[in-house]
């Protein structure tokens, strides 16, 4: 495992250049291009408060808006992540270089996009007056949230090129995965409910998304923290599985150029 | 050379595993984990066995013919593939040209592409940028290189792609098929860019199916069939061995042997006038065929024949020892018989010979092997029609 952190280092400035590839077609022939990156969290955040508004729903904005955004990050990643291999069968079938690069400059891009919606989101909560809190946290979720994008997007990389089911049970787990996290919704009521230490806490952390937007929200609203021990399970879970996806892609990857 | 290899590969092999249903799903995965796992029938080895060095400089050319496991070969050198067994040791940057302009994404320029390309061969920018001017003048693409490579046309695509992979100067290039594309000019280009690197000492490895270029730019070549390396030597020797292999090739299916085997005739060798062995001749030649032939029991008034056909299987000529007024009393054990044919007549081409053996009433067939050896004729001044007839001309008196 350390060995592939040297080799992609090793590789950065193809890593950068895959970067900027990959957000170049991502705009490829659009009018607006990079404005597009910051143009859509606020169509998100204009949509969202107005349908909020007309149905009356009891449910603080700025928690939704972060969820949304906080969200969007995840999806996209896994979304492109299905065609990072396969996508650039040429260049694996031609050239030879870590191919981690590849699920890696595709999370990467989104994450720039990402950081573009970000700026969005802090601007539209200074507009909305949120206090901000434990600011401290904000570094920890954003790069707890990148290992997890990261390791998943290794395993459903590498197992698309091996079965092309995956897009198929992907979006069935990512439908049932944002409605089981607290995106639209946050987990502050469980404090209420179950006193701390009760395996309801635990089940529910055991998501990694469910501690990384808490934590985020945590950051952001200065929402209150449900229960210690979970959100560090929850966080430990979301580097575990980023671990377990690099490995299993390496695992995988001296088989991409007889698959391709 | 020795103790300087760039490129050493031992006991190699590469299998693939063929999929029963084309592309893989969960579904069919599990079915093929539970039916026949391990059988090995779906397994097909492209490489089996390869074992060669390539000394620092040498310019090895690649032959063989379709699905004989070149760019295989070379994927592998390229690091993209895997062997299966043995193994593989590259010293110093590999740069493959294993399909030109392959890593270039439509939508980006040319410019991007020359940079995306140069980081993924593992050149950093600032190398790159020092490259570009000449990357740029020689694919000649000046006023487009700030264009999306899908508006190039494929001309204009191969010659970038050319350019970056010599350009990234590394040490050991592989070269897949390059001489098939491109105009002439181009493929002069290539060819003088390739005789360039030669002689600055670098290693090349080229596959191509244009044989007299490969048999002129190598110091060696290595000839690959089903996967096996059967020449690797000197370039005409090997070339030489490779027309042969592809003549036995292009005339099989062809071939019957039937009979009822009494006698066997157990192999025929073809030598030239100076009593080469040989399977290449020109019009004008003589050729000697020496027919090894067994019989297990005694044997009276056997008569042997040949046929000479042309690859469509079309009679040419034929004749046997009883129509030829040479007795063969009796045969018994091994023993061997020699036909002898002056001048031969034909055009270039592949031709086939059958050899029989037969009573002398014709009703056994003792041995027969219809259309079983190929000769080829390379003649130096062709002609029209099938066969050569030697005629000349005279002026008539002037009548009146």
């Amino acid at each position: 495992m350390p060995n592939i952190f040297h080799d992609v280092m090793a590789r950065r400035e193809l890593f950068l250049i895959l970067v900027g590839r990959n957000m170049k077609i991502r705009y490829k022939n659009s009018t607006l291009g990079f404005f597009w990156s910051l143009l859509s969290p606020i169509f998100l955040i204009v949509i969202y408060s107005v349908f909020f508004g007309i149905l009356k729903i009891q449910m603080p904005l700025p928690v939704l808006v972060s969820g949304i955004i906080v969200w969007q990050f995840l999806a996209m990643c896994l979304g492109d992540s299905l065609y990072a291999v396969m996508g650039n069968a040429n260049l694996v079938t031609k050239a030879s270089f870590p191919r981690l690069i590849l699920p890696l400059s595709m999370v990467g891009a989104n994450f720039i996009n990402f950081l573009l919606s970000f700026v969005v989101l802090v601007a539209y909560l200074l507009i909305a007056k949120v206090s901000f809190g434990a600011l401290y946290l904000l570094p920890i979720a954003v790069l707890t949230q990148f290992v997890l994008c990261l390791g998943l997007a290794s395993i459903l990389s590498a197992a698309n090129v091996f079965f092309r089911d995956t897009e198929h049970i992907l979006s069935v787990v990512l439908l049932a995965w944002f409605f089981l996290s607290p995106v639209i919704y946050d987990l502050t009521f469980i404090s209420d409910k179950f006193v701390e230490g009760h395996w309801v806490h635990t089940v529910l952390f055991l998501n990694p998304m469910a501690g990384i937007l808490t934590l985020y929200r945590v950051a952001l609203l200065s929402s209150e923290c449900p229960e210690v021990k979970s959100l560090c399970l929850s966080i430990g879970i979301a580097w575990a599985i980023g671990v377990l996806g690099v490995a299993i892609f390496q695992k995988a990857q001296p088989r991409f150029g007889d698959e391709l | 050379m020795t103790g300087d290899h760039v490129i050493d590969v031992q006991g190699m092999g590469k299998r693939f595993r063929l999929h029963r249903s084309g592309t893989r799903t969960f579904k069919s995965a599990a079915l093929d984990l539970l039916k026949a796992r391990g059988s090995g029938k779906r397994d097909f080895w492209a490489l089996q066995d390869l074992s060669f060095t390539v000394g620092r400089g040498e310019t090895l050319g690649i032959i063989g013919s379709n699905g004989a496991g070149k760019s295989t070969l070379l994927s592998l050198l390229a690091k993209t593939k895997v062997p299966t067994t043995g193994s593989i040791q590259t010293h110093g940057t590999v740069s493959s040209l294993l399909e030109l302009g392959a890593g270039f994404h439509p939508d980006l320029t040319g410019r991007e592409n020359v940079f995306l390309a140069g980081a993924i061969m593992g050149l950093s920018r600032a190398q790159m940028r020092d490259r570009f001017d000449a990357i740029v003048a020689f694919a000649e693409l000046d006023e487009f290189i700030d264009q999306p490579v899908k508006h190039y046309s494929s001309g204009m695509y191969v010659r970038l792609g050319f350019a970056v992979a010599v350009e990234v100067d590394p040490d050991i290039l592989l070269i897949d098929e390059v001489l098939a594309v491109g105009d002439v000019n181009f493929q002069r280009k290539c060819i003088e860019k390739m005789e360039a690197f030669r002689r600055e000492g670098k290693t090349m490895l080229i596959i191509s199916h244009d044989l007299p270029t490969i048999q002129s730019i190598s110091d060696r070549i290595l000839l690959l069939d089903q996967g096996r390396i059967v020449g690797l030597g000197e370039p005409d020797a090997v070339v030489g061995s490779y027309r042969s292999l592809a003549r036995k090739q292009s005339v099989s299916g062809l071939e019957r042997e039937w009979g009822t085997g009494e006698i066997v005739i157990e192999g025929v060798d073809f030598m030239n006038a100076s009593g080469k062995e040989s399977d290449c001749f020109a019009c004008g030649d003589s050729l000697t065929a020496r027919i090894h032939y067994r019989a297990d029991q005694r044997i009276e008034n056997p008569v042997f024949g040949f046929s000479l056909s042309d690859p469509q299987g079309r009679l040419i000529f034929g004749s046997n020892t009883q129509i030829g007024g040479a007795k063969v009393p009796v045969v018994e054990g091994k023993g061997s018989l020699t036909l002898d044919l002056e001048n031969l007549p034909m055009a270039t081409g592949t031709y086939l010979f059958s050899f029989s053996v037969h009573s002398a009433d014709h009703r056994t067939n003792y041995h027969r092997l219809d259309h079983y050896f190929a000769i080829s004729m390379e003649n130096e001044r062709s002609f029209e029609g099938v066969c050569f007839m030697p005629s000349s001309w005279r002026m008539g008196e002037a009548s009146e």
